[in-house]
């Protein structure tokens, strides 16, 4: 292609840009009158038209081809309660590192969490840029519950909640024994 | 002059606290996967290109830089620019083991017609076949920049951002992809 036709391509494509502008920016105000009048009529952006007439009607159909298609609610509530569940291994893997330092993800990840999955060679015929999958949120979930059971059991409990303790294992070992777990008394439990 | 991404306070508040992500996932959660149905043509490819594209958008987040610039327009939004490449690259990996079904395109897009309106109907079925058949043989990142066109309404700053290529570059993708469509549909008729 020669400089002259480059240029008017661009100059070509620079006109069908603007149309496209004035258009899209229309839109709103089309959508409110065509839903009160008879559908069908070609709509065109006010202002200077100086678009050859075949890419105004090709606008013009596209525009009413190309809708925007909705996810169903069952599914966006589903992804967002998946989110919120990553997002508090985030903060537990946080709250669990150093002051503030923020602690990625653990590494039970499928993916780098250094890279950028907006990097273009993320894309393509490569490996696969595997999802996050539900083995992740498992991992990282069972991550943050360790750490929890163990801040938990790692702290000194109070009297009576050693008590009920000790009452579940006996009589646990009791059943383990084969005999009927005998009701316990309060004195069976060692007092602190 | 700063030209502020219009998404700053959201990302800003996601980073601080991830589970506020979730004004972001739903601010954008319909734009992906409208996005991703009309690359894949399938809804359950959609749901799952757009479930895997918010996980690594939440999970990433630390790493997504701004770039709004005055160029980008009023409203532009370099988040939404970030987000859209991820579900390129999720879409890419996810169509090489995938058949593109456009036909269920056109079939959503028949259900916007008013049903009462049979005839109407009919003539907008038709209208948009012929409109998806000429999309259809669109190389890729043509069809691409038709669809965050008229369907994402980005602008063609945003639009370059996701594809990788300059706006001139875009503008004239989008320019010779019009131009092609209205060949078909024209010869078409």
């Amino acid at each position: 292609m020669t400089a002259f036709g480059r240029d008017s391509l661009e100059v070509d494509a620079l006109r069908t840009d603007r149309y496209l502008e004035a258009l899209l920016a229309q839109r709103d105000a089309r959508t409110a009158a065509a839903n009160a009048a008879a559908t069908g009529t070609a709509s065109t952006p006010s202002g200077p038209v100086d678009l050859d007439p075949s890419l105004r009607s090709t606008i013009a159909s596209l525009d009413r081809a190309l809708v925007r298609v909705h996810p169903s609610f069952r599914f966006e509530e589903r992804v967002a309660r998946r989110l919120a569940e990553v997002a508090d291994a985030m903060r537990v893997s946080e709250a669990a590192g150093a002051e503030g330092t923020r602690v990625p993800v653990p590494v039970a990840l499928p993916f780098d969490p250094a890279l950028d999955p907006a990097d273009p060679a993320l894309a393509g015929p490569g490996p696969v840029l595997p999802g996050v999958s539900r083995p992740l949120l498992i991992g990282a979930l069972s991550l943050a519950g360790a750490a929890i059971v163990a801040w938990r059991f790692g702290r000194p409990v109070d009297p009576m909640t050693r008590a009920v303790r000790a009452a579940h294992q006996l009589a646990a070992s009791q059943r383990r024994a084969g005999g009927r777990p005998h009701p316990v008394r309060p004195h069976a439990v060692r007092p602190h | 002059m700063t030209h502020l991404d219009a998404d700053r306070a959201l990302v800003a508040a996601a980073r601080r606290d991830p589970a506020r992500f979730d004004a972001l996932y739903r601010k954008y959660v319909a734009q992906v996967y409208s996005y991703a149905y009309y690359e894949l043509g399938d809804h359950h490819e959609a749901e799952d290109v757009t479930e895997r594209t918010f996980l690594q958008a939440l999970v990433a987040l630390p790493r997504f830089e701004e770039r709004a610039r005055p160029a980008d327009g009023e409203g532009a939004s370099t988040f939404r620019v970030w987000l859209f490449r991820i579900a390129r690259n999720v879409v890419a990996n996810s169509r090489r083991s995938k058949r593109r079904r456009p036909q269920s395109v056109l079939d959503e897009a028949a259900v916007v017609a008013d049903p009462l309106d049979i005839e109407a109907g009919v003539t907008r079925r038709a209208e948009v076949e012929a409109a998806w058949a000429a999309i259809d043989r669109l190389p890729g990142d043509r069809r691409r920049a038709l669809v965050l066109r008229f369907v994402e309404e980005m602008s063609t700053a945003e639009i370059a951002g996701v594809l990788g290529r300059s706006e001139g570059a875009v503008r004239v993708l989008i320019h010779r992809a019009l131009r092609a469509v209205a060949r078909e549909l024209g010869s078409g008729r």
